[in-house]
């Protein structure tokens, strides 16, 4: 249990933060939120409230409602990350999560594929996979032929040699940020 | 190829549906101060009760101790929502015990402020009345986030929760 615990910690920490601090964030944020556009209700019922404290109140609002987003989707994107990193830890991993990472936003791959591929480039089978992902292997497969289609690449072979060859060429330290 | 597991027992599901009905009558039926409002509120303030002794002594997911609060848990689902992996949870999952505490505390507040201001002390004092007020639309914001996330969870998971809060059973594929 204590090297589990001490694997997810490292994992947070190579994934570039600690997700915990988001997700009270967003939590904050979102309970300020809820009492601006309370307020603001509260204000249109008045009737008597001027434009001028409206706006600025339903902008603060708009801004917040942003921020909320943006945070919720850097949290996905973190967890995303952890959750590819699991158990494969040192320098070389967060470079290859960077490197992954990099990848699957250029060939444009939905979570799900993300997920299966970071599984496949790991060496799972696709009856593994599945078991992993808790859904039919069918699934997977449909999943692993819109990633070699996205990534113009013909197979597990190749999928892993791409990430190799760009972890060969470039300096291992410096290309981990 | 889908597995039936009997989940929800019969205290829980009448608990749960019961608490929709009293709720939804003081909140959008009954006039408050009236005497349906206080019946219904005593009737509201029972199945909580009922609830929290369930909790100790209830079948294996209806006991608190089956879904404890834990930062983990809720980690763990979020990121199974982050990379589409569907890890169905038998009892509550963790996002949604959260939820179960939020409302049992809140419909008690809402209970306890509404006694109190049936008793001669607090008859009529602006802050146990606010106080109730703000505890009720707290509870319907949070009823309306549990709704949605019950939808969401059901689509995500591809398990029917709402008919299991009915039938006791989930269908986990």
């Amino acid at each position: 249990m204590s090297d589990l615990d001490d694997t997810s910690r490292t994992a947070a920490r190579l994934a570039g933060g600690k997700p915990l601090t988001l997700v009270l964030l967003i939590l904050f944020q979102s309970l300020c939120t809820l009492f601006f556009v309370f307020d603001v209700i509260e204000d249109l019922k008045d009737g008597a409230t001027s434009l001028w404290h409206l706006a600025p109140e339903a902008g603060a609002t708009l801004g917040l409602i942003i921020g909320i987003v943006f945070e919720s989707r850097s949290l996905m994107q973190l967890l995303r990350r952890q959750a590819h990193m699991e158990r494969s830890l040192g320098v070389a991993a967060g470079a290859l999560a960077s490197l992954m990472d990099d990848y699957f936003q250029q060939w444009g791959l939905t979570p799900s594929e993300q997920d299966v591929a970071a599984f496949t480039i790991k060496g799972y089978s696709i009856a593994e996979i599945a078991e992993l992902r808790g859904s039919a292997e069918g699934t997977v497969k449909t999943h692993l032929n819109a990633i070699y289609r996205k990534s113009g690449l013909q197979g597990r072979g190749q999928l892993v040699s791409v990430l190799i060859e760009d972890l060969m060429n470039a300096p291992l330290l410096g290309g981990a940020k | 190829m889908s597995r039936r597991i009997a989940v929800w027992d019969p205290v829980v599901r009448i608990f749960h549906w019961s608490l929709v009905a009293g709720f939804a009558a003081n909140a959008f039926y009954t006039r408050p101060g009236r005497d349906a409002h206080q019946t219904v509120g005593y009737v509201i303030a029972g199945l909580i009760a009922l609830r929290l002794v369930w909790g100790l002594v209830g079948t294996t997911h209806a006991r608190f101790g089956d879904f404890l609060p834990s930062l983990r848990g809720v980690l763990g689902q979020v990121s199974d929502m982050a990379t589409g992996r569907r890890r169905v949870h038998v009892g509550h999952s963790p996002l949604g015990a959260l939820m179960i505490y939020n409302l049992i505390l809140t419909i008690a507040g809402i209970a306890a402020t509404g006694y109190a201001l049936t008793t001669v002390s607090f008859f009529g004092v602006e802050w146990v009345e606010e106080m109730h007020e703000a505890l009720v639309t707290w509870a319907e914001v949070s009823i309306v986030l549990h709704v949605a996330a019950v939808i969401i969870e059901s689509r995500r998971l591809g398990v029917n929760l709402p008919v299991s809060m009915v039938t006791g059973y989930k269908d986990i594929p």
